[in-house]
């Protein structure tokens, strides 16, 4: 749905106003001149923030003055929402990130395809010579870095169970693929001719998650070249415009236990048993994510995907703490409340099972008025505002369910709502985020035990009703579940 | 040679119209003749005003440490590396080849005015190193190799042919 939103965007005739206004970085190259503008590649690339592979295409975007925008975060994309959508996988049917759509419609998966398609020709390599060994970079990275990179990395970002001889095979293979490219590097300047190409970028940004999480200064040291040509790359400005600053490590990261406990899905499965020692570090690696797969479907209901290293980049990050943690356990579980309200008739089931299971101490219930009645003019334009909001608030979901409703007409409305908020403060001020539209409202916390709360509740949640304190008739409803 | 070396210069940073120059003294310092300016004197002074009126400051560095590093090395190529006597080429060279170990550029991370100077200046040595030489001292020939095909730097000076596959040593570290 967040995917449909975007793409009508970006093909309005309108499009640069709505570019300029959508939350979706533009690489910042502008070409001289129209004629040029055309052949270049344009469009947007689907993935999570901070994705390496991503990386790829942004950096030959930058080298190329390709139009790339990003979408990573909502409402343009949300990774594991908009990449299961059937307008989505009708694109891009693996559902997997990054993927590229351009704005004449072309669609592409596959980082390295998408990379190349982005690039200009020296990037590419401009002889046949130079992009066969463009190529052959590549190539390298995937099947030679990736996999012990990922042995190695992964159980120190806490994604993988640590197994010491893995570990130390990953290792291994480590060495030999630096020592390969600091021996190719050790008269030269960057990996394919004298200059920066796909090559460079791609091996880069396959380095990235090692130079920053294990190869610390000892682990490096005989590998000054590979070092040296890395560094140079990373500070090439097209590079830091995307990277931003990157630490190379200090000290080579452990396996986290701890991370690694608080990652695993919340049953209260058993620890996984150290696997077969004579296997290699690619062969664990299948054999960890099948395990996984399966894992999964034992312990079924929770719709959790198997993310990988993405899930590596998002632990990596701080993590932005869960405003609601210090929260005692409550017995209201709201989706179960919303699965009723979705599925069965409000005033019947769905309102006496709120009232039976509501928890007063984990939860209160909010008021909230529109400020600025006077400043709505076309009804469906205030039905976007509430829409718009809701999209923001998206993260809170968990935590909250509201009913919101336009009332009156055409230059004639307001807009109030319920809302039911983890908590007895109101959420928006947890979050920087969440604060955008909170000041656009009156919020009034009600009195649970009092009259109006239960009347309103009722009307609210059941769109019908006398709304006595509105004075306008019911136009539509909106539910933010 | 000095004067041959500015007018790439001159070319390499796409000015149109060439200046004029003459020589001062034995040392046959160049001084840029200005019709409506002072007259500038020496390579450094005149390689810097070049840059500025082509409008490309960041060949002269993009922070302040870069650009403190790019004049000693501006420094160096006049004071050192020019007119050296042949007994210290050697030392020249091995300094250059430690310094450049971890550096792809003589001044930070990007290529400055110090790359292009510091590659006149040493063309001439680099041309009657053996081929043991140049491999003795990787890191200098893979710099040298890397300015060299520099988009628009070589202009009057001979393609220099650098090996990259070892006849000799079996690496130097
Ligand atoms: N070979 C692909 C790998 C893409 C990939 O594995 N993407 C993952 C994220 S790291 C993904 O989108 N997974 C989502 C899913 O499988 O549903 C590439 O380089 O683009």
């Amino acid at each position: 749905m967040h995917f449909e939103v975007l793409s009508r965007n970006t093909s309005t005739p309108c499009s640069d106003v709505a570019r300029a206004r959508s939350p979706i970085r533009q690489s910042c190259a502008q070409p001289f001149f129209l004629s040029l503008d055309l052949k270049m590649a344009a469009g947007t690339l689907y993935t999570y923030p901070e994705n390496w592979r991503a990386f790829k295409a942004q950096i030959a975007a930058q080298y190329s003055g390709a139009h790339l925008k990003v979408a990573s975060t909502p409402p343009a994309f949300t990774f594991g929402q908009t990449n299961r959508t059937p307008a989505f996988l009708s694109n891009f049917p693996l559902g997997k990130v990054p993927a590229f759509q351009g704005d004449d419609g072309f669609c592409l998966f596959e980082s390295n395809a998408i990379a190349h398609y982005l690039s200009n020709d020296a990037l590419r390599g401009s002889t046949p010579q130079a992009s066969a060994q463009v190529l052959q970079w590549v190539s390298f990275a995937d099947s030679e870095i990736i996999p012990p990179a990922s042995a190695w990395v992964f159980p120190t970002l806490g994604i993988m169970q640590y197994n010491k001889q893995a570990t130390e095979q990953a290792k291994e293979e480590v060495k030999r693929v630096l020592a390969v490219l600091n021996q190719h590097l050790n008269t030269r300047t960057f990996l394919v001719g004298e200059r920066v190409s796909l090559a460079d970028i791609t091996v880069v940004c396959s380095l990235l998650w090692l130079y920053k999480q294990v190869l610390e200064p000892a682990f490096r040291e005989p590998y000054p070249n590979v070092t040296r040509w890395f560094v140079t790359c990373i500070n090439q400005p097209q590079f830091k415009a995307v990277l931003g600053e990157v630490k190379l490590c200090d000290k080579m990261a452990q396996f986290d236990a701890r991370k690694f406990a608080e990652m695993q899905p919340k049953k209260d499965a058993p620890p996984k048993k150290e696997k077969g020692s004579k296997e290699g570090g690619k062969q664990q690696e299948k054999k960890e994510k099948k395990e996984k797969k399966e894992d999964k479907k034992a312990s079924a209901p929770a719709p959790e995907e198997e993310m990988d290293e993405c899930e590596a980049a998002l632990a990596a990050e701080p993590k932005t703490k869960d405003p609601f943690a210090h929260l005692p356990k409550s017995t209201f579980v709201l989706d179960e409340f919303k699965r009723k309200y979705s599925n069965e008739d409000t005033l019947t089931v769905a309102l006496p099972h709120f009232w039976e299971h509501f928890d007063r101490e984990g939860f209160s219930i909010w008021y909230g008025e529109y400020r600025f009645p006077d400043e709505l003019t076309m009804t469906f334009m205030s039905c976007n505002l509430i829409t718009g909001m809701f999209q923001r608030l998206d993260k809170l979901r968990k935590n909250a369910f509201a009913s919101v409703i336009l009332f009156g007409s055409n230059n004639d409305s307001s807009i109030s709502g319920i809302w039911v908020f983890r908590g007895q403060d109101l959420a928006f001020t947890l979050c920087e985020d969440w604060q955008i539209d909170y000041e656009s409202y009156n919020w009034r916390k009600l009195d649970v035990d009092s009259e109006e709360c239960k009347t309103m509740v009722k009307e609210y949640f059941a769109w019908e009703g006398e709304f006595k304190h509105v004075g306008k008739p019911f136009n539509q409803g909106k539910i933010f579940k | 040679m000095a004067l041959r070396e500015l007018s790439s210069l001159e070319k390499s940073l796409g000015l149109k119209k060439p200046n004029k120059y003459s020589t001062q003294g034995d040392k046959k310092v160049p001084v840029l003749q200005s019709n409506n300016g002072p007259s500038l004197t020496g390579l450094v002074t005149i390689a810097t005003h070049l840059v500025r009126e082509a409008n490309r400051p960041e060949l002269l560095g993009s922070t302040a440490e870069q650009r403190a590093v790019v004049q000693q090395w501006l420094e160096y190529r006049v004071t050192k590396l020019d007119n050296c006597p042949k007994e210290e080429i050697k030392t020249i060279l091995q300094d250059l080849n430690q310094y450049l170990e971890d550096k792809v550029y003589m001044a930070g991370d990007t290529f400055t005015l110090a790359d292009t100077l510091m590659y006149y200046g040493i063309h001439r040595i680099m041309v009657d190193l053996a081929v043991q030489e140049k491999e003795k001292h990787a890191n200098v020939s893979r710099w040298f190799d890397h300015v060299q095909h520099y988009p628009g730097v070589r202009h009057h000076l001979p393609l220099l042919v650098v090996l990259r596959n070892r006849l000799y040593t079996s690496g130097h570290h």
